[in-house]
């Protein structure tokens, strides 16, 4: 970018923020978001405007907003019969069983190591990606407390899209697995892994059902 | 209009907006419970009428569940993080409906608040001296067009001026307030 095209570009992300940058031309610039420098000019004006924010106000919007939010993102719509769980848990089952028939060992270099734990320094798990993203190795560092009939189940947040379980967490010692296809496309571009608590065997949705314990950025060894 | 109760602490605003990007929707309910009265009252001094704030503050929680795994802790404020993205859905939203605002003051009765609660927002260093700095038709221009989402049209009806001038008022305005405040991260 030209210094005097940056000025340009400078003033208008600036009107842009502020709110009266409109019509074509907003449309236009937002094309121009994805380009780093414009988004970085952006972020800084978002800072320098902050300023302008007024006192906090709170007012109380109807309830219909919420179900039409429900509604839009389909969030109802996750909730599943008891067959469809115990359909989804003997599948998830056996594809368990798949994976530990066909899986083999040899050493691979570690791509990714991930420390999952309080923010204080506690680390419960360390996770190991290793390869191409082909194998997973779970060590449990400290135990994590954990009610009977429950489970830990590790979660990849996907750059989009919904998140992708990597089975079970271990209660203790240590697991080795290898990853399947559908694992190694989710971590592509991901950010992130998460713990979920779900009921004993996993999630029964192939979705995180309870809550959400930890979550832990991917970090490239 | 309730102002007694606190902020929500942002270390658990961000936490809820992790769970939400693993797809935790009891968290996004509990983010909404805790955060929608805010935003839609930031909304409603945007757009003004009750239908169309709703209707944005739905647009609104629906990107943020969308985003929610772009948010990244940190790089900013939660509460900041989500009342951006409110702004700029207001602004889309007019831009839409091809609203035209001035005039109708129906809910004016929230635009007159001043110095009540902290915002979450982080101010950035010097902003007082740079704003004080400014015209008092520059700072006036800008307010209108950052607080309540004015268009240059809209301030120049509303303040009675030529248009031309609004649009230098805001331009040079914004140009000083950016050089003023880099100013004063070098002098700090």
């Amino acid at each position: 970018m030209k210094i005097r095209d940056r000025e340009l570009v400078d003033r208008l992300a600036g009107e842009y923020v502020l709110g009266t940058l409109r019509g074509r031309a907003r449309r236009h610039f937002e094309r121009w978001l994805v380009s780093p420098q414009v988004g970085s000019m952006v972020k800084a004006w978002e800072e320098r405007l902050a300023g302008l924010e007024p006192a906090v106000e709170r007012v109380a919007p109807s309830a219909g907003v919420w179900k039409g939010i429900e509604s839009r993102l389909g969030l109802r719509a996750r909730e599943h019969t008891p067959a469809a769980r115990w359909l989804a848990l003997a599948a998830s089952l056996l594809l368990f069983g798949i994976i530990g028939f066909f899986a083999w060992r040899q050493p691979l270099p570690t791509t990714q190591s991930v420390s999952i734990g309080e923010t204080n320094g506690t680390i419960y798990w360390q996770v190991e990606l290793l390869g191409e993203n082909q194998e997973l190795s779970v060590q449990v560092r400290n135990a994590h407390a954990l009610e009977a009939g429950k489970a830990h189940e590790l979660w990849i947040l996907p750059a989009s899209g919904n998140p992708v379980s990597l089975g079970l967490l271990p209660a203790s010692g240590e697991a080795h697995r290898t990853l399947t296809a559908a694992q190694r496309a989710a971590l592509v571009g991901a950010k992130q892994l998460a713990v979920s608590l779900e009921p004993a065997g996993g999630s029964p949705t192939g979705l995180p059902t309870g809550p959400v314990l930890h979550v832990a950025p991917l970090q490239p060894a | 209009m309730d102002r007694t109760d606190t902020l929500p602490p942002e270390i658990e605003l961000a936490q809820l907006l992790q769970r939400c990007a693993a797809r935790d929707s009891g968290a996004f309910r509990t983010l909404y419970d805790k955060t929608s009265p805010i935003l839609f009252a930031r909304l409603l001094r945007m757009l003004r009428r009750r239908s169309v704030a709703e209707e944005a503050l739905q647009e609104v929680y629906v990107r943020i569940w969308e985003r929610a795994v772009q948010y990244e802790a940190h790089r900013g404020r939660a509460l900041a993080w989500m009342v951006t993205i409110a702004r700029y859905c207001a602004i889309d939203l007019m831009r839409r409906e091809r609203l035209t605002l001035v005039g109708d003051d129906a809910l004016a009765d929230i635009a007159d608040d001043s110095g009540g609660e902290s915002n979450g927002f982080d101010k950035p260093n010097n902003f007082d001296h740079c704003i004080g700095q400014l015209s008092e038709n520059a700072r006036k221009c800008l307010t209108l067009a950052f607080v309540e989402g004015r268009s240059h049209d809209e301030i120049a009806q509303l303040t009675t001026s030529p248009l031309g001038s609004v649009k230098s008022w805001i331009r040079r305005g914004l140009l000083s307030l950016k050089q003023c405040l880099s100013d004063g991260r070098q002098a700090a």
